[in-house]
């Protein structure tokens, strides 16, 4: 039998880039992904600063979530720690990668979804290290139905006031239904709360029905209690565009609205799910996504206030083919908005920003660019900026702060 | 078919095993016939017909179509409304053998043996078929059809002149009659 030894070979911390006037080239170091466990080898990583400034980050790597840090902002790595030590299938794709959050006092919260065999079931699976990520608690299943159903595209989220949610999209609703010789279009969406630092969890609750199947959920603040989500909902019978809504740490969903009017009438997979930050000069908030609706068709940026209840400053980022996997953050009141595309040759991703809360926009900016496979790309916030975190098979993983790059490279 | 050529395959190379003494003789026939076993079932289940779909792969299969129509239905083990449309072909090209339909996986070809259940389910392992090879996957996308945003199912008729129309979503039995050009009935 022959072994493919897979090589990662990594361009090193400021040089990781082929930023958009700067020419950078020379490998620097290589990974044998065989003989390591290393986040350069694994895949859908997810990342996050702790309060003292440490890295974090999550991967997947033979079935197994690996936590390791890093305190040089991503140059070098800790020895990554299994979070399950018996192997499991952990889904490890764009849409669906382990999630990590480290809160004030230490305690490190990951999430992740396992595959599980019956098509498309899964379930939402929680572990927390309360050892400074030394050593991760069993893994426990936050879905309470005990079926073996769709429960997948979780996301992971603590709020000011220290409550951990966690959603997902939920399939025990269309199961019943189907028992029945019901119908039942879509999936659910649930979700569940930690008040106790992942101690216990909440009972699991319904948010809405008739929701995407295949797309992750984005969340914000919605004061220091509360929630706001984002996701893809059927509306009518297959139109597939976004709606919002508020979610209490109670288990009540305050309110729900349409957030996006695109009219996407498909009866599809997109695998393409939104994102959203909340604005810290307006309180509104802001979300982008894909959509190849009737109206609609590319990346669109739109804001989002619950006073007006309607998207407002609804932008075209990208309608070029290939274009997709937006991400939002925002840094020194700047809005930016990064997304990847397809030219036909390489993958880029693409940088655009704004300074008027989302009303008017900067050209793009390319920031990185692959000739081989590569995740979707993430912003990391940090006190000090901004970063974005994209793993590749070229380059492996590359965290690398955009925020002091687009200042200089600003053209306005 | 495959099986017995493979047990045969395997049966050779275990016999270059060394065998060190007669003491041992049983113990490395019984070893042998538990490889050959192991080994046997290993190649049954890798006995589909799934070809690695590269950058070249589109081209090649247009071409293997040169001056006939032909439908291409792109799929995943991912995605719940492509079961669907796998159900309706399954039973259509029962009725309609001939009807020239080309399967194509978008999920990496290590993933061959689930997406072998699914197609077996709906009786279509026998079909041409192809699993995405690469994990350039935009590359992939982008050779099939640039105005492809990755949406699934996804599926494209191209007519004699292999002049070339699109569908995101399920399939239905009009859009086919329509691509076709003739009745078809599942």
């Amino acid at each position: 039998m022959i072994k493919t030894v897979l090589r990662r070979s990594l361009l090193s911390g400021a040089a990781a880039l082929f930023l958009q006037g700067f020419s950078v080239a020379a490998l620097s170091q290589s990974v044998d992904c065989e003989a390591n466990t290393s986040i350069h080898c694994g895949s859908a990583p997810s990342a996050v600063f702790d309060a003292n400034g440490r890295l974090w980050t999550a991967f997947v790597q033979s079935e197994q979530v690996f936590v390791s840090y890093s305190d040089d902002q991503g140059t070098s790595y800790s020895e990554p720690v299994a979070v399950n030590p018996i192997p499991e299938d952990a889904e490890h794709n764009g849409e669906n990668r382990p999630k990590i959050i480290v809160d004030q006092d230490g305690t490190i919260y990951i999430s992740w979804t396992l595959k599980t065999s019956p098509r498309f079931t899964g379930e939402i699976r929680f572990s927390r290290s309360t050892d400074g990520g030394k050593s991760f608690e069993a893994p426990r299943t936050i879905n309470d139905d005990n079926l073996f159903a769709g429960h997948r595209f979780e996301t992971l989220y603590q709020n000011q006031a220290g409550h951990l949610y966690l959603t997902w999209i939920d399939k025990r609703d269309l199961e019943a239904h189907l028992a029945d010789d019901r119908e039942y279009a879509g999936a659910a969406v649930y979700y569940a709360v930690s008040k106790d630092q992942g101690k216990t969890f909440s009972d699991n609750y319904r948010v809405a029905d008739h929701s995407c199947e295949c797309c992750r959920i984005a969340i914000a603040p919605r004061g220091p209690e509360n929630i706001a989500i984002l996701w893809r909902q059927i509306f009518g019978e297959t139109t597939r565009d976004h709606a919002i809504a508020v979610l209490t740490p109670n288990g009540a969903t305050l309110e729900t609205h349409r957030a996006s009017y695109d009219e996407w009438q498909i009866d599809a997979c997109p695998h393409h799910g939104p994102t959203m930050v909340q604005s810290s000069l307006s309180g509104d908030y802001h979300m982008s996504w894909f959509t190849n609706g009737d109206l609609h068709q590319g990346i669109y940026y739109g804001k989002f206030s619950f006073d007006s209840q309607q998207p407002d400053q609804v932008y075209r980022v990208d309608g070029s083919p290939g274009a997709g996997h937006p991400y939002l953050g925002e840094f020194n009141d700047t809005l930016h908005l990064i997304w990847k595309g397809f030219d036909g040759e390489q993958s880029t991703v693409q940088l655009i920003r704004s300074f008027d809360d989302g009303a008017s926009w900067t050209d793009p900016t390319v920031l990185a660019t692959t000739t081989q496979g590569s995740d979707h790309p993430l912003v990391v916030t940090h006190d000090d900026g901004l970063y974005l975190s994209w793993h590749s098979d070229e380059y492996g993983y590359v965290f690398q702060k955009f925020t002091d790059r687009s200042e200089s490279l600003s053209s306005d | 078919m495959n099986m017995a050529m493979s047990f045969k395959n395997l049966l050779i190379e275990v016999r270059v095993y060394p065998v060190t003494s007669t003491r041992h003789r049983k113990s490395v026939v019984w070893q042998q016939l538990v490889l050959a076993l192991l080994l046997a079932v290993a190649s049954y289940s890798h006995a589909d017909n799934f070809k690695p779909f590269t950058a070249d792969s589109f081209a090649e299969i247009k071409a293997s179509f040169q001056g006939s129509e032909f439908l291409v239905g792109l799929w995943s083990v991912d995605c719940p409304p492509c079961l669907v449309e796998l159900n309706m072909m399954g039973a259509l090209l029962e009725n309609n053998p001939d009807l020239p339909f080309v399967l194509i996986s978008t999920d990496p070809i290590s993933d061959r043996e689930s997406a072998m259940e699914f197609l077996e389910d709906f009786n279509l392992h026998g079909r041409e078929s192809w699993m995405f090879a690469d994990s350039f996957t935009e590359r992939l996308r982008f050779s099939i059809d640039p105005n492809w945003y990755g949406e699934l199912p996804r599926s494209y008729f191209f007519d004699s002149e292999h002049v070339m129309q699109s569908h995101s979503g399920i399939m239905t039995m009009e859009l086919l009659a329509k691509w076709f050009d003739r009745e078809l009935s599942l």
